[in-house]
């Protein structure tokens, strides 16, 4: 939707001779306010939201209201035959995370989860009153578990919520880590942000054949529909799923009781431009002779796809019409005037995009777009595990009271008794699978597991919004970058390929919404001036001058001075007296006032300037620095209000204070920005001098900034992850950005400052390869650890059989009688410390040959045969034993998690990457003796090739190095924070040049060389400094592949696939059509029928099928002539032989015909 | 290879570091402060480490 800006005098000053900003008398004499330093508002922010604070906010409603409304609104349950047996539910809360270990209650932490690979959950309680036995006494019981939740990290019910380092120290937890996902079954699980079209909002569009529609998504918690109301060959009809045929919008009209033409007109709107577009439709429904309410009933009954039990349609249409047609409009007491507005103004805005094609809707638009998050979602899937539970319980209470045994009749041991609750949350959670029939929702993917590739990984998992469509279509529209985006969603960070630009991720100081409560709303508005749509008529409401007013979608009524009220409200939510995050929105072209307070919306912070001088002065920013005020201070006390996508375009918003501008021009901004750098997100964040770069080099930087190694979390060495890769010695960059140091990454860095020189070397450096320096390998640059853990579980097989753990075997000297168990101790798993190798056992399992033994006799060590778990590493690698943990499952069986740890160096071909998108392997390394030095004696750690800086123009890498040797040389972390260079968090190159030339370096960061190998000096000066280099997980140990001979899959008898089978190397169809091209089909001959799977057969000359050989009469023979008179022998793929067999099977004869032999 | 004379495995309590003896068929549980995971203690063979 195009911005109705309200910036009058913007166009009309450029026209205007006077207007260009020359600095005017008035101007200059006034007297000069220094700019406020506001900065120090983003660090206070974060400090109070934290980072993912939207996914947290989201399920606190949940647990504390949320949950409370779903139970309050299905909260009594009764038996069918006898409603005198009920259960109601008094009260709905959450306990602390426990679990149940024979039948007792211990409480759990989030670190003991994970290790021990259980739910993080806590008790969903309930206070219940029910009634027991024939005389239906009432009984109730405080504190009934109904099930168990799995709860997000750091949220209310989390231990961890308001622990401070020290207590999350203890709890085992890094205090960097932001919370908000949850831990089932011991892996870390996220529910992505969902985004989806807002509901309940008119939305005008053309559909796929060029037609103007209005459509409506309408949402309630009984029912979700879609209304679409279309015009076809200049008629307006109403598309419903219920409705076999579009029906005519005025038969609508008439059906809901507008029978006169006049009144749907007025409704509409009296310019008579409306009338003409109207005035086929009208027509149409004279021809039909439709003129009263019954007829047009009548009508649409005949027009009904599913007519319902008994197929009488008769009236159904207008039980449509009150529940299905825009249903989120309320139909009180058989009174259609609110939906009859409704429709007309639907059909005013679409009449308007008509006229005048501007006012269309555009659904990229992030004001039309909500956000569903964690705590909508699992309340969702909540609300249906609830009722699946009531109805469950009231189905046995059914069958029960049937019986009519001596039962006891009690709801309250009928509501428990299966987990419906726990193991249905446990199992959408875990699987991603969000399958509610009762609300038509299939989608898959919503939780997705936690990178824990990296901090950064796990940070960007948080903030990422998944969208709703299907990704196949090859539509610009929703990919492209929207100017609504500003601020809220990060412009750089999105995936490439399929998903690209359809995957977002929040920018770094936006906020999601949660629900808030209507009602004072709408009593407010009411008493601000609102006239109540009931009292209003057709013709009053569309009245020049005064605007509707849109409540979440519902017409509220009219108001006569709209800026006015517009301006009441926000002095409301300004002095706190409604919720922060209300919208007040003045829609200048449809004449309405949207106020709305549903979840979803996007919003952000900024600083509210009155006639262009920020409200924010310096006194508030130093109290904000000794601590007395907090960010929701400056909420609280009207400096700062949060902004949503819609509410922005009343707003003219400045990049900074414009001191220097004229009064005139200046007095039309209504807001300032914060801090420019927060329109990128936190992954896009860590990009030094990102406004330096071109734009796709800083996207490819947001995906590779997630897969590099580094620190991941401060207790990385506790954790359990399967995978895990750490650099040794991780440093923090030595040029950082303000987002750097806000989110940590200072403090877990992903990455190593390396004295990198920009020149060409031995030509290993082609293609984005990188010469390194092997002294610098040897000091440890580019080492990391991958650990791996192996996890052991002895099964159990009923009778107290079970596998066991046995020691392992020697003969009479003590000696092991199995080479590979020398990693193993007396106890039968080797310790940590101990070197493995490949095919060594960890742990020594024994598996009972039988299971089904007859009980009491006990097992002997005859009955168990040998299933080892055998280490299966690279051949000629040392890796170590890092930790051995034993515990017992969920199921009680113990389970022996081996933590194995391997230390790399970089070696040729592993992936590294600087911050700006540029990728590389390492090409060759190199002796230092033979690397260049300078005449300080520097000597660069890894050699980049100039080539790849011309077309990819990363201005910011250059400057990163600049910066970089500044900062080491004079000993001060430099920044190169987005758009920092006007407000200082950015230095500038001319200062750094200043810094470098200071201490003894040129200017343009270029160094005198001499040659490493001959001693003599370098014909040009190099450009050489320190640059941030990350090491990617991507390496060759993990890739690297090649076979002879080996394994084959049994059916085919062709080279097995893939790496982790030890598989062959595929000759596919285009490398076979190379060699056809080139003529070397031998070579083809040999690969296809010689190399993959050869095979004798006997093929019968006679009938042409394949026989076999008997080798006890050394002959072959011919199962389909009964004699081996004419029996060949040839070879060919076993593939064949089996494909012609196969083909057989299916009554499908292959002969052969051979043409000799 | 070293002649190991059978000496009872032990293994520290992943909270409070006590060392507990275990049992086959034991329950994995620290008996002084009950925690649940154990941790086995560091190998006291001679190891030889390559450090390149």
């Amino acid at each position: 939707m195009p911005p109705a800006t309200s910036a009058p005098d913007a166009p009309v000053a450029e026209g205007d001779a006077e207007a260009p900003p020359v600095p005017t008398y008035r101007s200059l004499a006034a007297p000069v306010s220094n700019p406020v330093d506001k900065f120090a508002l983003l660090p206070a922010f974060l400090k109070v939201r934290g980072l993912v604070k939207e996914h947290i906010d989201s399920f606190n409603y949940f647990i504390t209201k949320g949950i409370k409304n779903i139970v309050r609104a299905n909260n009594r349950i009764e038996a069918r035959s006898d409603p005198g047996i009920y259960l109601e539910y008094k009260n709905i809360y959450i306990g602390e995370p426990s679990v149940q270990v024979d039948f007792r209650v211990e409480t759990i932490t989030p670190h003991f989860c994970r290790l021990t690979d259980r739910t993080y959950s806590a008790p969903v309680i309930v206070d219940v009153e029910y009634t027991v036995g024939k005389t239906h006494a009432k009984h109730r019981k405080p504190s009934f578990t109904i099930g168990y939740m799995p709860i997000m990290l750091r949220s209310y019910a989390c231990v961890l919520n308001g622990k401070d380092e020290a207590e999350l120290a203890r709890y085992g937890e890094c205090p960097l880590d932001p919370g908000g996902y949850f831990i089932v079954k011991g892996t870390e699980k996220v529910i992505l942000i969902q985004e989806q079209l807002s509901k309940n909002r008119i939305i005008i569009d053309t559909d796929n054949k060029g037609r103007v529609t209005a459509s409506v998504t309408s949402s309630t918690h009984e029912v979700k529909s879609k209304t679409v109301i279309c015009m076809d060959k200049e008629k307006i009809y109403l598309h419903l799923n219920q409705f076999t045929k579009p029906i005519p919008i005025i038969v609508v009209m008439k059906a809901m009781g507008i029978e006169t033409d006049q009144e749907v007109v007025q409704m509409v709107g009296r310019d008579p431009r409306y009338g003409d577009l109207l005035y086929l439709s009208i027509q149409e429904c004279a021809t039909e002779r439709i003129y009263t309410q019954q007829q047009a009933l009548q009508y649409m009954d005949d027009k009904v796809t599913y007519a319902g039990a008994g197929n009488i349609k008769d009236g159904r249409s207008k039980l449509i019409l009150r529940d299905v047609f825009v249903a989120h409009v309320p139909v009180n007491n058989g009174n259609f005037q609110p939906k009859c507005i409704y429709t007309a103004v639907m059909l005013r805005r679409m009449l308007d995009a008509i006229l005048n094609s501007d006012t269309f809707d555009d659904k990229d638009y992030v004001g039309n777009k909500r956000l569903e998050l964690s705590g909508q979602l699992v309340s969702l899937l909540f609300e249906d595990l609830f009722k699946t539970m009531n109805t469950y319980a009231v189905d046995r209470m059914n069958k029960n009271s049937d019986m009519a045994r001596s039962s006891p009749l009690d709801f309250s041991q009928l509501i428990m008794q299966q987990d419906v609750i726990t193991s249905g949350l446990e199992r959408a959670i875990s699987t991603g699978n969000w399958d509610i029939k009762r609300f038509k929702m299939h989608r898959k993917g919503v939780s997705q597991v936690l990178s824990r590739l990296s901090y950064m990984a796990s940070l960007g998992y948080m903030t990422r919004i998944t969208p709703q469509f299907e990704k196949t279509r090859k539509t610009s529209g929703p990919r492209a970058l929207q100017p609504s985006q500003w601020g809220m969603l990060c412009p750089c960070d999105t995936p490439e390929g399929e998903a690209c630009g359809l995957t977002k991720n929040l920018a770094l100081m936006t906020h999601v919404t949660t629900d808030q409560e209507e009602g004072p709303l709408r009593n407010l508005c009411f008493s601000l001036g609102v006239e109540d749509l009931s009292l209003l008529s057709g013709e009053e409401i569309h009245a020049p001058g005064s605007f509707l007013v849109m409540f979440n979608g519902l017409i509220l009524g009219k108001h006569r001075q709209p800026q006015r009220f517009a301006n009441n409200m926000r002095t409301f939510r300004r002095s706190g007296k409604i919720g922060e995050f209300v919208s007040v929105f003045v829609n200048e072209k449809q004449h309405c006032i949207h106020i709305a307070s549903d979840g979803g919306r996007v919003c952000r912070p900024l600083i509210i300037a009155d006639k262009g001088r920020s409200r924010v002065k310096e006194h508030h920013m130093k109290e904000l620095r000794d601590g007395i005020r907090s960010f929701d201070d400056f909420l609280r006390d009207g400096l700062i209000e949060y902004l949503d996508v819609n509410e922005e375009n009343n707003a003219l918003i400045a990049l900074y204070e414009h001191v220097d501008q004229d009064g005139v021009q200046r007095s039309s901004i209504t807001h300032i920005e914060i801090e420019p750098m927060t329109i990128l997100g936190v992954v896009a964040g860590l990009i030094p001098y990102p406004h330096h770069n071109q734009s796709p080099r800083n996207t490819y930087q947001c995906a590779m900034g997630k897969q590099a190694m580094g620190n991941i979390a401060y207790n990385q060495l506790f954790r359990a992850d399967s995978l895990l890769y750490l650099l040794v010695y991780a440093q923090r960059p030595l040029l950082t950005t303000k987002t750097i140091e806000l989110v940590g990454y200072d403090k877990l860095g992903a990455g190593q400052n390396a004295t990198v020189a920009v020149m060409s070397y031995s030509g290993y450096d082609i293609e984005d390869a990188i010469v390194m320096n092997k002294s610098s390998l040897d000091r440890g640059f580019g080492r990391c650890i991958a650990m791996k853990k192996y996890t052991v579980t002895s099964e159990k097989y009923g009778d107290g059989i079970s596998d066991r753990i046995a020691k392992p075997q020697r003969d009479r000297d003590g000696v092991l009688i199995k080479q590979n168990m020398r990693a193993l101790d007396e106890d039968g798993f080797v310790a940590p410390g101990q070197i493995i190798r490949n095919h060594d056992i960890y742990v020594n399992k024994q598996t009972p040959k039988v299971t089904n033994r007859t009980p009491g006799t006990a097992l002997t060590d005859r009955d168990y045969r040998d299933s080892p778990a055998v280490y299966k590493g690279v051949d000629g690698e040392t890796t170590v034993v890092d930790r051995v943990m034993l515990c017992s499952d969920t199921n009680d069986k113990l389970t022996i998690k081996c933590i194995i740890r391997h230390t790399r160096r970089p070696e040729v071909g592993d992936k590294f990457s600087s911050r700006h998108g540029q990728k590389g392997v390492c090409g060759t390394i190199v002796q230092q003796e033979d690397f260049p030095f300078s005449e300080k004696g520097i000597c660069p750690d890894l050699i980049m090739n100039p080539h790849g800086f011309p077309s990819r123009m990363t201005i910011g890498k250059m400057i990163e190095l600049l910066g970089g040797k500044a900062g080491v040389s004079c000993g001060r972390f430099h920044y190169g924070s987005i758009f920092g260079e006007p407000s200082g968090n950015a230095d500038k190159v001319e200062d750094i040049s200043h810094t470098l030339v200071k201490h003894g370096f040129s200017y343009s960061g270029k160094d005198f060389l001499y040659s490493g190998i001959l001693g003599h000096p370098l014909q040009a000066y190099v450009f050489m400094g320190p640059i941030y280099y990350q090491k990617l997980k991507h390496m060759v140990l993990d890739k690297m592949h090649a076979r002879a001979s080996g394994p084959r899959v049994l059916l085919t008898r062709q080279p097995t696939e893939g790496r982790s089978r030890d598989g062959g190397l595929r000759l596919g169809e285009m490398e076979r059509d190379c060699l056809i091209a080139y003529g070397a089909s031998m070579l083809i001959f040999e690969r296809l029928l010689l190399s993959s799977d050869p095979y004798q057969v006997q093929v019968c000359r006679k009938c042409g099928l394949l026989g076999y050989y008997n080798y006890k009469l050394k002959t072959s023979f011919c199962s389909m002539c009964k004699n081996g008179e004419n029996m060949a022998k040839m070879r060919m793929p076993y593939a064949c032989k089996l494909l012609f067999q196969e083909l057989q099977s299916m009554n499908v004869v292959p002969r052969l015909t051979l043409t000799e032999g | 290879m070293d002649p190991q004379q059978p000496e009872p495995v032990s293994y520290l309590c992943g909270d409070c570091g006590a060392e507990n003896t275990l049992k086959t068929g034991d329950v994995i549980q620290c008996r002084e402060c009950g925690y649940r995971i154990l941790y086995k203690k560091r190998t006291r063979r001679i190891v030889q480490y390559e450090a390149r």
